[in-house]
């Protein structure tokens, strides 16, 4: 499986180390890996399983996802965008008589009201499920084909990648995150029940 | 999880309801008792009103206990498993619904202007209805679907009490099976109950959705009040370790999709009705806006569906059980003004009435069904212990 990686040293530039990942196989074996990952102040990591893994959020202590208030307003918003489009086309820009009734007549414009507060909001929770999960992402690769099918693996990534290392490094000081190191993290993972550890080399995102 | 297939669930037995309370309940009965027969004195046809509003609000609640359980059944569901019997003990109320049937025989001729032959000639769509909208019709259907929505309360909750003793799988396959015979007939039984007792108030007005319209706020009603006793049983601590807020935004989630459901029930009948504009059936709303009943028309729009939608649209607010204890109780004075809405116009058209009548009847019916609910939970464990879906749905949600 190590062909996977590139090999540093074969005469291309050196490719950048971007974490070790430990693969696990059952979700609670996962789950308290990642639980404990937690605890040891490791800054970054993610967890890869094949179908979603009840309470792996909570061991990962990911925060509640903004998309509920982008659905609020969009669905908001496409209220009142079908209110005004109804609005200005039957009464202000084309008023027409339909059996007697006023050109605003509001109960009539409800059931598009609903439509659109639905559509936009579900098309706008797509599209913010996209933008914050930063998809799609052609380049990024499976890290090992049965993570699709029946592993679980727990990341921990190299941090510092791409941040302000004046400011990273003042935050590893005040025992904010642990520093990483590759063999220290290759043991953790291995002392957490990893049944494979490998090291991740930059490839695409990472 | 770890040896969490092994975990036993502590059995929290029957729970007695506090002395002080089952005192109240027992006061409530009788101010209700006497002011059904003082008000029988004093003004018969208003008390009529009022017993016929309470009778279909807590037949609703006692039969929508049956529903929910029944829903359980019928879709297998897991989550459930923790407040299924809370549901159950609503049906403890379905006998006494019969009774309050039996005593509206007596008020018929004040309720409904079909009962009165001199009113019916003449009117030539009274006298093409008059073969269904007969007395003696009227009450055999009626008795008839009461006791089929017995019948099966008494089976499918005498299995499920049943089950609590030996945990024979076979408890829960019967209600497998009677669970889907019974939605069928409830549908049908239902509807009719709502287009007899309640629409046939106005006997000149159809509308063809009524009983869907009463059926939403039967499940709304149901799921306020599951929701409200589970979390009394709670705070009472009766339910340690077995309920827990991801129970509770569960039932959160139900009632907030109900509140949606009732609300797209209300307006598609209020919608075609308005659209189409016809003659005999436009006067059923405007009774209801060109009067005072134009405040209690809003009020439904206003606390019916929009403040419960706001009030349970936060993730936070379904897993928060003083928000959901708060949301409920007032679903269910919504509720209650609903019935309201659709039984006193027909009394009162100018606008809506309220003295010691509407008060003091809805009290009664109310004790009523708390001492029977308090005397099931007494009686029997207020959980499905060895329901076969119990372990892994307090487990899964402690995960």
């Amino acid at each position: 499986m190590e062909q996977n990686n590139p090999t540093p040293g074969n005469g291309l530039k050196p490719p950048e180390l971007s974490g070790v990942i430990g693969f696990f196989d059952a979700p609670d074996l996962l789950i308290s890996a990642t639980r404990k990952a937690r605890e040891a102040k490791y800054r970054d990591f993610d967890a890869y399983t094949p179908y979603p893994v009840h309470g792996l959020e909570a061991a990962q202590g990911i925060k509640r996802s903004p998309i509920p208030y982008v659905t609020f307003l969009a669905g908001i918003t496409g209220c009142a965008a079908a209110f005004a489009l109804q609005y200005w086309t039957s009464a202000v820009d084309w008023p027409l008589n339909v059996g007697g009734k006023p050109f605003n007549s509001w109960p009539a414009f409800v059931p598009v009201m609903f439509e659109l507060t639905i559509l936009f909001g579900g098309l706008s929770t797509f599209a913010a499920l996209l933008f914050f999960c930063r998809l799609p992402n052609a380049r990024k690769r499976n890290f090992d084909p049965r993570l699709t099918s029946d592993r679980f693996a727990l990341m921990i990534e190299a941090p510092l990648h791409g941040e302000d290392p004046e400011e990273a490094e003042e935050i590893l000081k005040a025992g904010g995150f642990q520093k990483f190191s590759e063999e220290e993290a290759k043991g953790f993972l291995k002392s957490v029940g990893a049944k494979e550890v490998r090291t991740v080399y930059a490839e695409g995102w990472f | 999880m770890e040896n969490g297939h092994t975990r036993e669930i502590k059995n929290p037995g029957p729970f007695e309801i506090p002395a002080q309370l089952r005192t109240l309940l027992m006061f409530f009965v009788a101010v209700g008792g006497a002011v059904f027969l003082g008000g029988l004195w004093f003004d018969a046809r208003r008390t009529w009103f009022s017993f016929i509003h309470n009778h279909f609000f807590f037949l609703s609640l006692g039969l929508g206990g049956l529903f929910f359980a029944a829903l359980q059944w019928l879709t297998g569901a897991m989550w459930s498993a923790p407040v299924r019997r809370i549901s159950e003990s609503f049906t403890a109320y379905l006998p006494v619904a019969i009774l309050s049937f039996v005593i509206l025989y007596f008020g018929i001729h004040h309720l409904y202007i079909w009962s009165h032959p001199e009113q019916v000639k003449g009117d030539l769509i009274l006298e093409g209805k008059a073969g269904y909208l007969s007395v003696g019709f009227f009450m055999v259907r009626n008795l008839i679907a009461l006791g089929l929505w017995l019948f099966f309360a008494h089976k499918m909750v005498g299995s499920s009490l049943a089950q609590d003793r030996d945990g024979n799988f076979s408890y829960t396959a019967k209600n497998r099976i009677l669970a889907p015979i019974f939605m069928i007939l409830f549908a049908i039984s239902y509807t009719m109950a709502s287009f007899d007792q309640l629409m046939s108030l106005d006997p000149h007005w159809f509308s063809t959705i009524f009983g869907v319209y009463c059926f939403s706020g039967l499940f709304y009603a149901n799921l306020a009040s599951t929701c409200v006793l589970a979390v009394y049983l709670k705070r009472k601590g009766a339910l340690e370790g077995i309920v827990n807020e991801n129970h509770l935004h569960d039932l959160g989630k139900f009632m907030f999709a109900f509140t949606v459901f009732w609300a797209y029930i209300g307006f598609s009948q209020f919608m075609l009705i308005w659209y189409a504009n016809l003659p005999e059936e436009t006067g059923y709303f405007l009774h209801r806006f060109h009067s005072s009943w134009i405040y209690i028309s809003f009020f439904l729009l206003l606390g019916k569906f929009l403040v419960p939608f706001f009030a349970l649209l936060p993730r936070d607010a379904k897993r928060n059980e003083g928000r959901l204890l708060g949301v409920g109780i007032f679903m269910l004075f919504a509720q209650w003004v609903d019935i309201l809405w659709l039984v006193q116009p027909e009394y009162s058209a100018s606008g809506p009435v309220i003295g010691v009548i509407e008060l003091g009847i809805p009290l009664g019916f109310l004790g009523v069904f708390g001492l029977v609910v308090a005397r099931f939970l007494g009686k029997h464990n207020i959980v499905a212990i060895r329901d076969p879906k119990l372990v892994e749905s307090v487990l899964h949600h402690h995960q």
